[in-house]
């Protein structure tokens, strides 16, 4: 008898509220509004536009910018090398954050050691870490070719049949250098996806990898029915974010390069390209309609993930509910 | 059971140690370069020694000394700053946004904050050219403001701080709201108080990407002193080009503050991430 009024008196004075929640909401609402929402369409209506900074003038193109990009070979060279390093890295680079989370679930001494070793990366600049790895990947002197000659010279001198090193190319040879830039954005990166993993992992009930060892199931078969299925939710999390963050590409190859693109424009990538048609050209017109081109590949490619993940986890689920 | 499962397994310890070593191999061979000596760095022997032998500061002083080319310590003061009032401004107004999307009502308020992740999986090049025009426009190129204000707009902290205060339990908000507390006391009274943890992980998250931060200073700063010191090692390249010494220890200086914080804060972080699905970036 007590409770009922209290509550409603309660919800009541909740929707009295309503100025004071307009209130709160304002302050970063408006922020959004400045920063985000007018951003986004302002850019649209800007990619619409022959339009370089400095002209008085922006004639309106409709489309022409986005027909534009996609007759203009650079454009395509640019998509090319993102879409390259997407596949390099987003496959791998989870691979490696899955294992050391996996690896991480095994231990228990050292556990914190290990966790800050490989997270530690994650935490740094892009242009440190992009400095740095262009000093490792020095042809001549860099840690890389050093180390690597040391071991094929001290393989070839016990007598194995090995050709004389040649130093590797790592950023001087255009086939190399989108490896080479995926090599150290997997160094930088896998640390944060393994944390998710780990957490995945560690929500998964203990009674069903006890229920699979009661079963005969040794930890190889634990893996794949237990944890890979259980860990679909943080899989399928993991990848579309490893795909939009991969897709914008920049850092990496903007200090690695400065002031180009790399050799044979082999690190011009589709973010460095609008930056360098927005704000070395002038022209952003078309730098925007390359900014929306990107937008709508990881939208789909979004879209296109959830469907192929996520189905197949509603399946399970549909099919309990149907027995219960 | 349990512990059978959870049992240590000795021989992961290897290979783990091994990709620890890994991992922190490029940043301890920074370090390391960065206190050699130039012919040490270039040479034979010297090159592939990890330590120094002699260890030299000569690399930092030359980093120091050049004050007026590249004024290091203006673009630390300026990473300090700008950080700290983004992270300010952050827990400010989304503490405020987040308590008004979770526990008051008002017309419209889910459809706007469905708005608001959506706008979550926009690429941030989207906006770069757009929000330099509308910096302009306002004034603030080149400005602190051009990269407090701004950074004030994402969903982000709003939806971690929304995901945190609904946990809270009505209950304790009925009773501040029966001792007579407004919206705003119930707010810092009740709700703040108890989201202390969500708050630490926001605000350390912030902090670091934007000390991080590459893009934004880039485009949205163009003078010397008013860089970052991100964008001040990429100058520092630029001039630099095949002096490493020199280069590993402005990098070093600027990994070193960062790396200190993680190390102070690492518990909240790495739960902050797990709590919250941020990778850290």
């Amino acid at each position: 008898m007590s409770v009922l009024p209290h509550r409603r008196s309660a919800t009541r004075s909740l929707r009295d509220d309503g100025w004071a929640g307009v209130l709160f909401a304002l302050p970063h609402f408006a922020l959004f509004t400045v920063f985000v929402l007018a951003p986004v369409v302002y850019g649209f209506y800007i990619s619409l536009h022959r339009w370089h900074i400095l002209a008085k003038t922006h004639p309106l193109i409709g489309l022409g910018n986005y027909g534009a990009a996609l007759s203009d070979d650079v454009f395509r060279i640019a998509l090319w090398n993102t879409v390259y390093f997407v596949v390099l890295v987003v496959p791998v680079g989870n691979l490696v954050s899955l294992l050391l989370a996996l690896g991480l679930a095994g231990v228990r001494r050292f556990q914190t050691f290990y966790k800050i070793s490989y997270y530690l990366p994650v935490v740094i600049s892009i242009a440190v870490v992009a400095v740095l790895w262009r000093w490792l990947y020095n042809t001549q002197i860099g840690l890389l070719n050093l180390y690597l000659e040391a071991v094929v010279g001290g393989l070839r001198s016990i007598g194995l049949p090995l050709p004389a090193f040649e130093p590797l190319p790592w950023l001087s040879n255009p086939s190399w250098v989108m490896p080479s830039i995926a090599l150290l954005s997997i160094w930088w990166g896998a640390g944060g996806n393994m944390v998710l993993y780990l957490a995945g992992i560690n929500n998964i009930p203990e009674d069903y990898h006890e229920a699979a060892v009661i079963d005969g199931a040794n930890s190889w078969q634990r893996f794949w029915a237990v944890t890979w299925p259980l860990l679909r939710p943080t899989t399928l999390f993991c990848l579309v974010f490893s795909v939009l963050g991969a897709f914008q590409i920049f850092g990496q190859t903007y200090v690695l390069f400065a002031p180009g693109s790399g050799p044979a424009r082999s690190g011009l990538t589709l973010a460095l390209y609008m930056y360098q048609q927005g704000f070395s050209q002038y022209e952003i017109g078309y730098g925007a309609a390359i900014a929306y081109l990107l937008f709508a590949l990881v939208l789909i490619l979004t879209v296109i993930q959830f469907r192929l993940l996520s189905n197949r986890d509603d399946e399970p689920s549909q099919a309990n509910r149907r027995t219960a | 059971m349990r512990a059978f499962l959870r049992r240590a397994q000795p021989h992961l310890h290897l290979p783990m140690l091994l990709l620890a070593f890994l991992f922190l191999a490029p940043l301890l061979w920074m370090l390391s370069t960065a206190f050699k000596s130039p012919e040490d760095i270039i040479t034979g022997l010297g090159a592939m020694r990890w330590l120094p032998r002699p260890v030299t500061t000569e690399n930092f002083r030359s980093v120091l000394d050049k004050a007026e080319e590249f004024p290091i310590w203006r673009w630390t003061g300026n990473s300090v700053f700008i950080s700290l009032a983004v992270t300010a401004l952050v827990l400010t107004v989304d503490s405020l946004a987040a308590f008004a999307y979770s526990r008051l009502r008002w017309p419209g308020r889910d459809r706007i904050f469905s708005l608001l992740v959506a706008t979550m999986l926009v690429p941030g090049q989207v906006l770069l050219i757009p929000s330099y025009l509308l910096i302009r426009h306002l004034g603030l190129f080149d400005t602190y403001g051009a990269l407090i204000i701004p950074a004030g707009a994402g969903a982000f902290g709003v939806f971690l701080l929304r995901q945190f205060f609904m946990t809270i339990p009505v209950e304790l908000e009925e009773a501040a709201r029966i001792d007579g507390c407004g919206p705003l006391g119930i707010l810092r009274h009740v709700i703040l108080p108890l989201a202390r943890p969500a708050l630490a992980t926001l605000g350390i998250f912030t902090f670091m990407g934007t000390w991080n931060a590459f893009e934004g200073p880039l485009i949205f700063t163009d003078s010397l002193t008013m860089r970052t010191l991100p964008i001040g090692i990429t100058i520092f390249q630029g001039r630099y080009n095949t002096e490493y010494g020199p280069m590993m220890a402005a990098a070093a200086l600027a990994a070193i503050p960062v790396t200190i914080a993680f190390l102070i804060f690492q518990r909240h972080i790495i739960k902050g991430i797990s709590l919250t699905g941020l990778a850290g970036r």
